[in-house]
This record gives C-alpha cells, structure tokens and sequence, in this order.
C-alpha cells in the first residue's frame, strides 16, 4: 500500500472519529469487495461470506475509537475480517445442529464438515458473465484513453503512486494530475454505465 | 450564489471539469492538500448529499479493484445491498468520538491543524472530561451533538451549528437513559468542572467512553 493509499484512509478515520459515519460508509464501499473475497477464501457459503463480511465493518467501526493509525487501516481491517471468519468457522463446528446433521462420510471414510463443503459459493452464470463483461469494459475503455490519461490513472491504481509522484514522473502540475485522473474515471465510467445503470432498482 | 462560488454545487473549473466531484476524486487518492481545510469535510458531505458522488465513488473504486484484479468485478447492485444492509445495523450504533490526541495521530502532521476548525465548523462541541453521544443522523439531517442537562452540562453555541433540543429526544434521537446521566455526572465529579471547547483552539482530552449496542 503506497503512502496515497495510506493516506487516503487516514483522511477518512480521522472524519469517522469526529462522527461522520458517511465517511466509514465510504471505507466500506471501498474494501467491500476486497474483505469479501478474503473471507470466501476461508469459507464457501456465500451468505456466510457476506455475513461475516457485514459482522468484520460492524466490528470495525465499534473498535476504530482504539485504531491509532500505528499500522494502515486495511492491514487493521484485514485482521478483523479472518478473526471474524476464524470465529464464525469455529461457532459452526460447535453448534450441535449443523454437527449432526453434517456429520457424513466421503468416499475415504473420512469426516467432513457439510460448510466446508458447500459447493454453491453464490456465483450464477448470470453474474460470472457481469463480471467478465464489466473487466473487459474496463480494459477497453483504458485502451481508448489517451496517452495522459492512460498514464496518469495507471500510476495512480496500478502502480500506486501519489499525485506528486505522478506530477513528478510526467512532469506536470499535481492540479494536471488531479484532473488526468479524474477525467479518465469520468471517461471509464461512461463506458461502464451501459453494464452498471441496469433497471434492478440499484439506489446508492 | 453563483457557479464561481466554491460551495456552488456546480462549481466548475477552467476546463469545465466538476469541482466538487473532482475533489471526491482527489479525496480517493489521499491528496485534498492545496484545498482549504475544509475541502475533506466537503467532499464527505458530497458524498452524503449527492447520489451521484455515491455512485461514482463506487464505481471509481470499482474501476480501481478491477484494474488490479479482475476477479473483484462485480455489478453495483450486490455492493449496493451489502451497503444498505450495513447501514441498518449502523444505525443501531451509537456514533463514538475519539480523544484529540488519537486523531492527531491518524491524520499526521499539518493535516491535525485542519481538524480543529473542521470540528467547529461541524458544530461539534466538546467538553472535556464527559462523553458526548450522538445517533446516526439521516443523510440530509445535520449531526447535533447534545449533552444531557440532568448531567449540569451545557452546550455551548457554536456559530452555524443546528440549535440542539434536548427535550424532543423522540426527534432527534437523543440517547436518554438515567444511567448514561449518572455516568456523565460521575465522570464530571472525577475530573473536576468541564471546561468548554474554545473554538479555533484550546481543545482539551475527551475521554472516550464506548456503550455497547445492547446497552442503553
């Protein structure tokens, strides 16, 4: 995580320390995804994988009065989130109900947990194929950006940089960088709109 | 006010680009310096305000995620749902603030002087030595802070801060609870008489105390 990033999420714990609770809102919509596929890594159920996800902010947001910025607020996050998983795995493995009725043997005479086992992860075709059609909109509507702005975005998400080591790099003014960057998310986003604007009633 | 106004919602800049929706941009990346002090704070009102910053700061870090790793792309309405799911349960938290010197530690070097007057311009008041709560407020709804007067504590007036009824607590949600005032009066004994927060400065420790959801 480079100093931008570290940086970013300090503006915004430093804003939910005051009381705004928008700008924790703000750090879940942006490590959502992320704590979510770091929690189906260490579960299969996917209704279980959003449940501890939604358990791991919840604990979050209680336990950021404690979080003093000594490490980065998603490496903090992190912790939380297995720590929630670890805990949820081992309530299931102690619940006499999910025992008994999960209590199988395989095909090796071996005991196995029907958790661990699950084999629907929540994935339907219908939403492999979004995910597939949103990654390669992404690409191609990098693809069609120009040169600066291709650039600029690319430092900045891939390689991480902040905007005075971008305005460094491409020698241009941090303000040059600051719109580069946000013209072509404008510009990515239009091309996106098409797959995100469907009519399912989606309200931010 | 006209456009030209900063705070104009359709502030625009040379190339016609959205201010406001920039800043967002900006704030995303960790870089709101060279704006005023209060431009972090802007840019989270945005965000609570406007659904179109909410839609673009999800989409924004979507944009990111996916560039780094394609397995995370995923239309907006799961995220959308986990969010609003979240939110619920929020709300059912009280809203905690944390001591002066903690937040100097999280937002490091000249940014800490942007605070202070960030907290006034919010209108938050804080008192040293006692716990002040507040519930979520809705998103178009002002936070106000409020004490409770069974506690002998005063508000003190902040200039542009929402006027706090401690009375209406049904309106504004307040927390109201015997043992919450006995506790605020037995950490104002402690700790000697509350000193008020001076605005522009002077802001002393504010003990933090968290009340678990299920007590009230």
């Amino acid at each position: 995580m480079g100093a931008a990033d570290l940086e970013a999420d300090a503006l915004l714990v430093a804003r939910v320390k005051q009381g705004d609770v928008r700008a924790f809102e703000m750090l879940v919509v942006k490590y959502q995804r992320r704590i979510e596929r770091l929690i189906g890594r260490m579960v299969r159920d996917s209704d279980l994988v959003q449940d501890i996800a939604q358990e791991t902010f919840i604990r979050a947001y209680r336990a950021l009065p404690k979080f003093r910025g000594e490490s980065a607020f998603y490496t903090w996050l992190y912790r939380i989130a297995v720590n929630s998983a670890k805990k949820a795995l081992s309530d299931l493995k102690r619940d006499p109900l999910v025992l008994e009725s999960s209590r199988a043997l395989n095909d090796e005479g071996e005991e196995t947990s029907r958790v661990e086992n699950e084999l629907s992860d929540g994935e339907t075709p219908e939403g492999l194929l979004a995910s597939k059609e949103i990654a390669a909109a992404v690409n191609s509507a990098i693809n069609a950006l120009s040169e600066d702005l291709r650039q600029a975005i690319t430092l900045r998400e891939i390689e991480g940089l902040s905007y005075e080591e971008i305005s460094e790099v491409m020698n241009c003014p941090i303000g040059t960088v600051r719109s580069r960057i946000f013209r072509a998310r404008e510009a990515i986003a239009l091309r996106l709109k098409p797959l995100l604007d469907v009519n399912d009633g989606t309200r931010w | 006010m006209t456009p030209q106004d900063r705070s104009h919602p359709a502030h625009r800049d040379e190339d016609g680009a959205d201010l406001p929706q920039q800043h967002l941009s900006a704030l995303l990346d960790g870089d709101l310096q060279g704006s005023d002090a209060q431009a972090v704070q802007r840019a989270c009102a945005l965000w609570r305000d406007d659904a179109r910053a909410r839609q673009n700061w999800h989409t924004w870090n979507l944009i990111g995620d996916v560039m780094r790793s394609e397995e995370l792309a995923q239309a907006p309405a799961r995220d959308a749902a986990f969010l609003a799911r979240l939110r619920e349960r929020l709300a059912d938290e009280p809203v905690v603030l944390a001591p002066a010197p903690t937040v100097a530690v999280a937002v490091r070097g000249w940014r800490s002087a942007w605070w202070l007057s960030t907290a006034v311009a919010a209108g938050f008041v804080l008192v040293a030595g006692v716990m002040v709560v507040a519930l979520n407020q809705p998103p178009q709804a002002t936070p106000v802070l409020a004490a409770s007067p069974a506690a002998g504590l005063s508000l003190a007036s902040v200039p542009g801060a929402a006027p706090a009824s401690t009375s209406a607590s049904g309106a504004l949600g307040l927390i109201r609870d015997p043992r919450l005032d006995s506790y605020l009066r037995a950490h104002q004994a402690a700790r000697g008489s509350p000193t008020a927060a001076v605005p522009g400065g002077g802001m002393r420790n504010v003990e933090l105390t968290f009340i678990p959801s299920g007590d009230r």
